[in-house]
């Protein structure tokens, strides 16, 4: 059965702009390398061999974002006015939950923000996308064993920044 | 193995992804330490206030631009695709064509990979929005019933929040032939697609796990009945989705 690219790569483009965002954090920096990823995509396509579409196609979003932006240390400083991040509230909760579930995303885009972005990308591959180690690994071109430290440390880090917002009365990232 | 030991193992044993040897002794320590099962339960709660993080979507514009651009570089390639033919037929011999075609012949197709393939298609074209629920509640008591009178059986329809997997809705769709019943369930930000319909044999499989195009398929059958799962959720997640569905 041939294989279009419709069929195979176009089903991760939110997988994609998920992770470009995450990795920029802004909409425009990701759109721009989600549309240079996938034009990459479209021409390696007649290469992509192996089942995991989703992990090859987020391999070249990544790459791309290498090519285009080089290291920021830390990654740690952009504002940017992040209206619709978290617009996806969940209709079946009442008016107080939803804005306790509204503060805790807000809360929670808030830490991952400020965490280097080399952890950062790991949680969001691990935790979001729900890639195994090897495939992590695969993507950020990095060893297994290097994957595994660096998720358990981005965890400790985040489980810090999560438990200071909470005690400081929860105001990160809050309008 | 002491605390400082099962402390840095962790976070992988969390994952699923320690060799079983080694996971079966941080499990025999976990036992036996409440400190240390202190510490997974942080690590969990980190874990699921991490899966609230914002998933961010792909702009319409970006979509439809690029199913654009696609247009125009499919008339490029499939130019030298033809330029590639003519020079292949040019210096190949009849007889090595021969062969080549008679092999492809000769490979047959299971009809199971056909349902699978077909299972992947309808998530695919659920997730891309063209029509996800018929019925949107994650309340099985109203989701069960709703299938009275559309089928010519009673799907099972279970709710598992409780297992992490909460219900949200469920359609009718059309598969291997027939109308058949799609469950949907949610982990996080991923959609997890359950299709049942009465099996026909009265054979019993177990599990049946398989990775197409970046999602995850299982494939089991249970009294009478013929189940695909199918998501783009880690295979973990899945199996223990399909555990929970089992019980």
């Amino acid at each position: 059965m041939p294989r279009s690219f419709e069929e195979v790569v176009l089903p991760h483009l939110d997988a994609a702009f998920n992770y470009a965002r995450w990795l920029t954090k802004n909409d425009g920096d990701a759109e721009d390398v989600v549309q240079n990823a996938s034009e990459r995509a479209l021409r390696f396509f007649s290469s992509l061999r192996g089942e995991d579409a989703r992990a090859w196609l987020l391999t070249i979003v990544r790459n791309t974002w290498y090519g285009r932006f080089p290291r920021r240390a830390g990654g740690a400083v952009t504002a940017v006015a992040e209206e619709d991040a978290a617009n996806q509230a969940d209709v079946s909760l009442d008016p107080e939950a939803q804005a306790i579930q509204q503060q805790t995303v807000e809360q929670v885009r808030g830490a991952f923000e400020t965490l280097p972005t080399d952890f950062r990308e790991v949680l969001v591959l691990r935790e979001l996308e729900g890639f195994s180690y090897k495939e992590i690994a695969a993507i950020v071109g990095i060893p297994i064993g290097t994957v595994m430290s660096r998720l358990a440390r981005a965890r400790e880090r985040l489980a810090g920044v999560l438990t200071t917002s909470d005690t400081s009365g929860g105001h990160r990232g809050l309008p | 193995m002491d605390c400082h030991e099962v402390e840095g193992l962790l976070s992988p044993y969390l994952d699923g992804e320690l060799e079983p040897a080694v996971s079966t002794t941080v499990r025999a320590h976990l036992d036996t330490c409440s400190a240390c099962r202190q510490r997974l339960a942080n690590l969990e709660s980190v874990g699921r206030m991490v899966r609230r993080a914002p998933y961010y979507q792909a702009p319409d514009r970006l979509r439809a631009r690029l199913t654009q651009s696609r247009t125009r570089s499919t008339t490029r390639s499939q130019l030298l695709a033809w330029a590639a033919v003519v020079v292949m037929v040019a210096s190949l011999s009849g007889s090595i064509l021969f062969v080549r075609s008679s092999t492809r012949a000769a490979r047959t197709v299971d009809p199971v990979d056909v349902v699978a393939q077909e299972v992947v298609n309808s998530h695919v074209r659920a997730m891309m929005g063209e029509h996800l629920f018929d019925v949107r509640s994650t309340d099985q008591h109203t989701v069960k019933p709703w299938f009275l009178g559309k089928l010519d059986f009673s799907p099972p329809v279970t709710d598992l929040a409780q297992a992490g997997f909460p219900l949200t809705g469920g359609r009718l769709d059309y598969m291997a032939g027939r109308p058949v019943a799609a469950l949907v369930y949610t982990r996080g930000q991923h959609t997890i697609n359950v299709f049942v319909w009465p099996e026909a044999s009265d054979a019993v499989r177990s599990p049946d796990a398989r990775a197409i195009r970046g999602f995850h398929v299982r494939h089991w059958t249970h009294a009478g009945m013929s189940y695909w799962a199918v998501s783009d959720v880690n295979d973990t997640d899945l199996d223990q989705f399909v555990h929970a569905l089992q019980q």
